[in-house]
């Protein structure tokens, strides 16, 4: 698979900075070239991940979603950057210790010793190196331990988009999803990385010097925390509430911006056409002022607690000093022991200020956990059974058990239908508009589920059967060609990317893409795009096509995708559909009589209900529905060839 | 408007003095939020921050502010330890007569009391809180109005993009850019200043304590030009991994992209296993790379978070020394050590802010990227606005070709002249030109040689906007946005009264079935209109074209699946929309042929054969092939619900 190629492909992915054919866009800049070189020279290969997807969440993906259930499958590297913070913040402690140590018996007037002055020095700087060392594996192994949870979400999440169903896809915009794989995870990123080592190193701090603050004088102690904590905890708790309520926003409202670029982005062709670039300059503008507007808010809520706690931290010293003093003038507590407190107070708020930062960036971590927990307890409509099987290899019988089906189940669109479909028939739907002939296809390839009744496939009901078991014998035709960013060969083998050569090229054959082949300059190896335009409508449904003739198919659903072509690709494809049709199971959604008539029956729906079942033929002397339709195509028909002038 | 009399004519006036006015440019919707009063710097040899400096200039005044009041509450909070340390001196400090050993002040009074310290300490530590919170707000507001700045600047740069940028340009790409690229830069300069003006502390830190004793400032200062040298090479060899991990997220972005608008091909051949495994592999990719920063990373910060300790250690190590040979006081230990202490977490932040850079570094040149790229078709310096269109419409042969000069010929000595009024129909196979031609006219890309001549004019000697807001266009692809349906069809004249709404969509079959919808007109269409049926959207696309009411019309494919007996309605409509107006319909099926006075055939890029139906049938015999499969071929329609959910 190629599919991840695209802006930077060059990085890692053949020779170092080759261009990548067509995209001369975002090649290494050249003063990077060389580093980005060496970097890579180090960079292991690796095989092609093994990854099982299943449509079955395993159980440990069904826990709810926290950063810590997310941490604790790494309990190696969890333990041991915890016990390298341990070590790592009493080695931060020890250097103002030797200090006091240092200066209290060194440098004692009544009797200066200076080795001791040196011992201390040399002390500390031992704690210094154990510290950086300490530092140095922590930063390495929390390092790892961040990118394996990034990656284990990502992995998550984009599973679990692969299970939802369509009904998901078409409610929620494509940007909104984007941003919760992309921008929600990229956010969390800082946070497993830097912040909750630094959290937990300011906590142990503060633990640490709690301890030396009763050690000194339990009294003042309790004072002092007794003063400082409540205020703290409930500006912790206000802060809390008001920035979850605010990053909640941002969150949506990062989403609305990236919806907003997303649509503008593959909707670029109508937006020029119809000269809206001004207009929506203006509208996008609103979208991120509004997104700046959630961010000015947490803004505000940050900038009270910051130096709000800092004026509490100031306040407690000033309650320490006139308390302190106070007992001080009192005698009962000496002088040294008084400054000594200041000294460790100082020292038990420096922390907090960094730990505010922190709580920051975890509140913005937690508000992207939750959209993604929203996201990930998102049941698809569509799922497959607890205990499903996998579906036999099949001979093609379906049948429609008594189906009835509504998108919106206060309004069905389908009514009791019942139909078989015998091995190796070929059968084409018809009827106007809105019948419900697409629908029927959709409940064959199981997008949706019958509200009623079932569909069976060699008996088998569809609903317990595995998804990929039953799609992999499907083929289906979209009306709607899309094409994914790789080589034409990469999309004619999509549903079978271990195709060989001569099958891709029987492919190309069969559908008569050979002429296209041959004029592109990398023939199927060809670079094709999203929007490429280089490819008409037409050719894009050949390459549809042939990517369902490779996939070999048992039952194939076409919804007519012949409709854009010209007609002289609408020979070629007469002549592929005759070859793919050939000893299988197929469903014509058919849009010209021309089609419907190669069929083995026609079935004529309206209105959710089947109307007529029958061979052309049969229901054209039957004198019924088909035959007015037919009998308007043949006037059609021959009007057609005297047109106007 | 001023009419231009030296320029060829009544149809030519100058465009006028700003775009906003223009008459071509649908009205804009109230903008609730200004623009952004600067862009880049567009000199590409300055450095990434001095080209964003424009921005940063732009709202230098609550940056300052900013900045002033944090650096003043840097200083007022550098008061308090002083206020504190002469309290203990001058109100606690029980024994008079005793001689200080250190400072060898006799200390002979009370004189102060204890509560006017108190009161001080509070009043600095008040005045300290509001200019935090201020300076702290106004910094947060600036980041933010830089993060609007940039997604507006590349919104709006994204908009003036030209086709064949967005021909090689995957949205992936795009939206990565303007999420994490915008969003590390933010980052950056939301802390870096911040960081900077804490730094700056270090100057105020380093004067107090050349006062107090200038060798050992020098001494405490002497690790302070390694931790510089060390940011320096840490630079270096973090930019390429930053970079890396950048393009890689970009990778990610890009998968994620199509496998949402491919949603349907993933779903249909079961590829959810295979699509998971080439996102399982980008992502391993991303997980390489940030593991290779957590190593750069901790062998270069635990240097520069230590070094200060070192420093500290010195201190201790010579300070004492002095001390003990009676060349420094006790006391200006103390002060050193608190000195030190308050440096050492600015340049904790310091390492982070120099990893932060680097990620900014690499994510403003992706971003530069976009926004270097400069549109290839834009209006010519004295391109005039096309007024008054009578609808003249004339290729001159036209050679084309998609991409670079080896880029085969789409086109080739195309000539076409279409009278006003007249309609004319493009027939040909796939691929032969046919939609080239209708995006030649309304110049989504210009000729390679030859000229597209609109009554007269070059398309290229007049503005954009002027000449799109004559041709109205309806697409093969039928894209809509997920707005309400009133808002699609009104896309292109969005201040259209709702009578002239239902007209249109009248005029289109499109009236009926949104009638029908639950919420009529204000239902909101799915992403990309999927919820729609295939010919259902194609109606709406109409209806939006019709609204703009242009004199000239293409509609490439337009009603391929509109069933015949709706197309036969419309056929109505559009037989008497097309009265008085220039139309090109490209299509294949013969009824819509049928609406043409003239039929034109393509094939390999140039016309072999034009002239009415009759005149082809009789002169030209790939014509007559055509319309003999196509006597076969297209026969009624059976329904256009060729839904693709």
């Amino acid at each position: 698979m190629a599919f991840g190629g695209g802006w930077g492909g060059g990085v890692g992915a053949g020779p170092p900075g080759a261009p990548v054919a067509g995209l001369p866009f975002g090649g290494i800049p050249s003063e990077l070239q060389a580093g980005v070189d060496h970097l890579l020279a180090d960079e292991p290969e690796r095989g092609e991940p093994e990854i099982v997807f299943s449509q079955q969440p395993r159980p440990d993906e069904r826990v709810r979603l926290s950063l810590w259930r997310l941490l604790v499958r790494y309990p190696r590297m969890l333990v041991i950057s915890g016990v390298l913070i341990v070590i790592l913040s009493v080695a931060l402690q020890v250097g103002p210790k030797l200090t006091e140590i240092a200066i209290n018996r060194g440098m004692n007037p009544k009797h200066y010793q200076f080795s001791v002055v040196v011992w201390a020095a040399l002390a500390y700087l031992v704690a210094t190196a154990i510290g950086a060392l300490c530092q140095r594996w922590q930063v390495r192994v929390t390092g790892r331990l961040a990118a394996g949870v990034m990656n284990d979400l990502r992995i998550k999440i984009f599973s679990h988009l692969q299970r939802l169903s369509l009904d998901f896809f078409t409610a929620e915009k494509a940007g909104v999803i984007m941003t919760r794989m992309t921008s929600d995870i990229e956010n969390l990123q800082q946070l497993l990385q830097d912040g909750l080592a630094q959290f937990a190193i300011q906590g142990l701090t503060m633990v640490v010097i709690s301890v030396f603050l009763f050690t000194t004088n339990v009294r003042l102690a309790f004072i002092t925390l007794f003063l400082v904590v409540p205020i703290l905890t409930a500006m912790s708790v206000w802060f809390h509430r008001r920035s979850e309520a605010g990053y909640d926003k941002v969150r949506d409202g990062i989403a609305n911006v990236m919806a907003d670029l997303s649509e503008s982005l593959h909707g670029v062709r109508i937006v020029t056409a119809h000269n809206r670039q001004r207009r929506n300059v203006v509208h996008h503008r609103n979208v991120v002022g509004e997104y700046r507007d959630a961010n000015n808010y947490t803004a505000f809520v940050n900038s009270v607690y910051g130096p709000g706690t800092q004026l509490v931290g100031v306040l407690g010293q000033a309650a320490l000093l006139a308390i302190g003093g106070d007992m001080v003038l009192h005698h009962t507590l000496s002088v040294g022991a008084l400054v000594e407190f200041f000294l460790y107070l100082n020292r038990f708020f420096a922390p907090i200020q960094l730990l505010v930062q922190q709580y920051n960036s975890y509140q913005q971590g937690q508000a992207s956990v939750l959209k993604l927990r929203t996201l990930l307890e998102t049941e698809p409509d569509v799922k497959e059974a607890v205990d499903a099987e996998e579906l036999p290899a099949i001979a093609g019988e379906i049948v429609f058990d008594k189906v009835a089906f509504g998108y919106d189940r206060a309004t069905p669109v389908i009514h009791g239908v019942s139909l078989r479909i015998a091995p190796g028939e070929t059968v084409a739907f018809v009827g106007p508009t809105g019948a419900g002939k697409s629908t029927l296809a959709k409940l064959i390839v199981r997008f949706y589920d019958p509200t009623e009744g079932r569909v069976l496939i060699d008996g088998h009901d569809i609903a317990s059967v595995t998804l990929s078991s039953l799609r992999r014998q499907l083929g289906v035709v979209p009306q709607e060609p899309f094409l994914f960013a790789g080589t034409i060969r990469d999309n004619i083998s999509f549903a079978r990317p271990e195709a060989s050569d001569a099958e891709v090229e029987e492919a190309v054959r069969t559908v008569g893409l050979s002429d296209l082949i041959d004029r592109m300059p990398q023939g199927v190896d060809t670079v094709v795009h999203e929007r490429g335009q280089s490819l008409s409508s037409g050719e894009r449904q050949l390459i549809a096509l042939a990517r369902a003739f490779l996939a070999h198919p048992r039952v194939l659903v076409l919804d007519e995708a012949t409709s854009n072509l010209d007609l002289q690709s609408e020979t070629k494809i007469e002549a592929a559909l005759d070859i793919l049709l050939e000893a299988r199971t197929a469903v014509l959604i058919a849009h010209r009589l021309s089609t419907a008539m190669k069929a083995d029956r026609i079935v004529v729906v309206d209105e959710g209900r089947i109307v007529e079942v029958g061979p052309h033929n049969e229901l054209v002397a039957a004198g019924g529905r088909y035959a007015e339709m037919y009998a308007t195509w043949s006037s059609q028909a021959e009007g057609a060839s005297s047109p106007r002038h | 408007m001023r009419v231009l009399p030296g320029l060829s004519g009544r149809h030519l006036s100058m465009p006028p003095s700003t775009e906003t006015d223009s008459a071509f440019v649908p009205g804009a919707e109230p903008a609730h939020y200004d623009a952004p009063h600067a862009s880049i710097d567009p000199d590409r040899s300055k450095t990434w921050l001095k080209r964003a400096m424009p921005i940063l200039r732009s709202h230098q005044k609550i940056f300052i502010v900013s900045l002033v009041l944090s650096f003043v509450g840097l200083v007022l909070q550098v008061q308090i330890p002083k206020l504190l340390s002469d309290a203990i001196d001058n109100s606690i400090t029980p024994h008079p007569a005793t001689r200080d050993p250190i400072t060898h002040h006799v200390i002979v009074h009370h004189g102060v009391p204890l509560h006017i310290y108190v009161w001080w300490i509070v009043a600095l530590a008040v005045a300290g809180v509001v200019a935090g919170y201020v300076s702290r707000l106004y910094l947060f507001q600036t980041a933010y109005r830089i993060e609007f700045d940039l997604r507006n600047i590349i919104y709006e740069h994204l908009t003036k993009m030209s086709f064949p940028f967005y021909d090689r340009v995957q949205s992936g790409q795009l939206i990565s850019r303007a999420n994490s690229d915008i969003r590390s830069v933010q980052m950056y300069m939301t802390f870096a200043p911040m960081i900077l003006v804490q730094c700056s502390i270090a100057l105020v830190a380093f004067g107090f304590m050349l006062w107090i004793n200038v060798p050992l400032a020098f001494v405490a200062m002497v690790t302070m030009p390694f931790v510089y040298l060390t940011g320096v090479k840490m630079r270096k060899s973090m930019f390429p991994v930053s970079w890396i991990i950048q393009a890689r997220l970009a990778e990610v972005a890009t998968i994620v992209d199509e496998n949402i608008n491919g949603v349907r091909v993933v779903k249909s051949f079961a590829a959810e296993q295979q699509q998971l495994r080439s996102l399982a592999k980008a992502a391993d990719r991303v997980q390489w790379g940030y593991v290779k920063d957590a190593d750069l990373r901790a062998r270069w910060t635990p240097t520069i978070q230590n070094l200060p300790q070192l420093g500290l250690a010195l201190v201790l190590l010579v300070g004492g020394y002095m001390v003990i040979h009676g060349h420094l006081q006790l006391g200006a230990i103390v002060a050193f050590y608190s000195y030190l202490l308050m440096m050492q977490a600015p340049f904790m932040m310091l390492g982070m802010i120099i990893m932060m850079g680097q990620r900014a570094a690499a994510s403003a040149d992706r971003i530069y990227e976009i926004l270097d790229e400069q549109p290839t078709i834009v209006d010519r310096s004295g391109a005039v606005d096309l007024v008054d269109c009578e609808g003249d419409v004339r290729f001159a042969s036209v050679d084309f070709a998609y991409g670079g000069d080896e880029a085969p010929l789409v086109l080739s000595n195309f000539d076409l002249h279409l009278s006003p009024g007249e309609t004319v129909a493009l027939v040909g196979r796939t691929g032969a030109g046919k939609s080239t031609v209708a995006r030649l006219l309304t110049r989504f890309y210009d000729v390679t040689s030859g000229a597209v001549e609109v009554d007269g004019h070059d398309v290229r000697e007049v503005t954009l906007a002027s000449l799109r807001s004559h041709i109205g266009i309806v697409l093969d692809e039928p894209f809509l946005f997920s707005i309400s349906i009133r808002d699609n069809i009104a896309y292109g004249r969005p201040t259209a009264q709702m009578e002239e709404i239902e007209a249109a969509a009248r005029a289109a079959g499109a009236d009926e079935f949104i009638s029908d919808l639950p919420e009529g007109y204000d239902t909101v269409v799915g992403e990309r209109g999927y919820t729609l049926s295939g010919g259902q959207r194609q109606r709406i696309a109409i209806a939006r074209t019709l609204l703009v009411n242009p004199p000239i019309l293409v509609l490439d494919d337009a009603t391929s699946a509109i069933d015949v007996q709706v197309e036969q309605q419309i056929h109505g409509a559009l037989r008497v929309l097309m009265e008085g107006r220039t139309t090109l319909i490209i299509a294949h099926r013969l009824s819509t042929i049928s609406l043409a006075d003239r039929v034109v055939l393509l094939d390999g890029g140039a016309i072999v054969a034009d002239g009415t139906h009759a005149e082809l049938l009789a002169s030209t015999p790939l014509y007559a092939e055509v319309l003999a499969q196509a006597e076969e071929l297209d026969g009624v329609r059976l329904g256009d619900e060729a839904e693709v959910n």
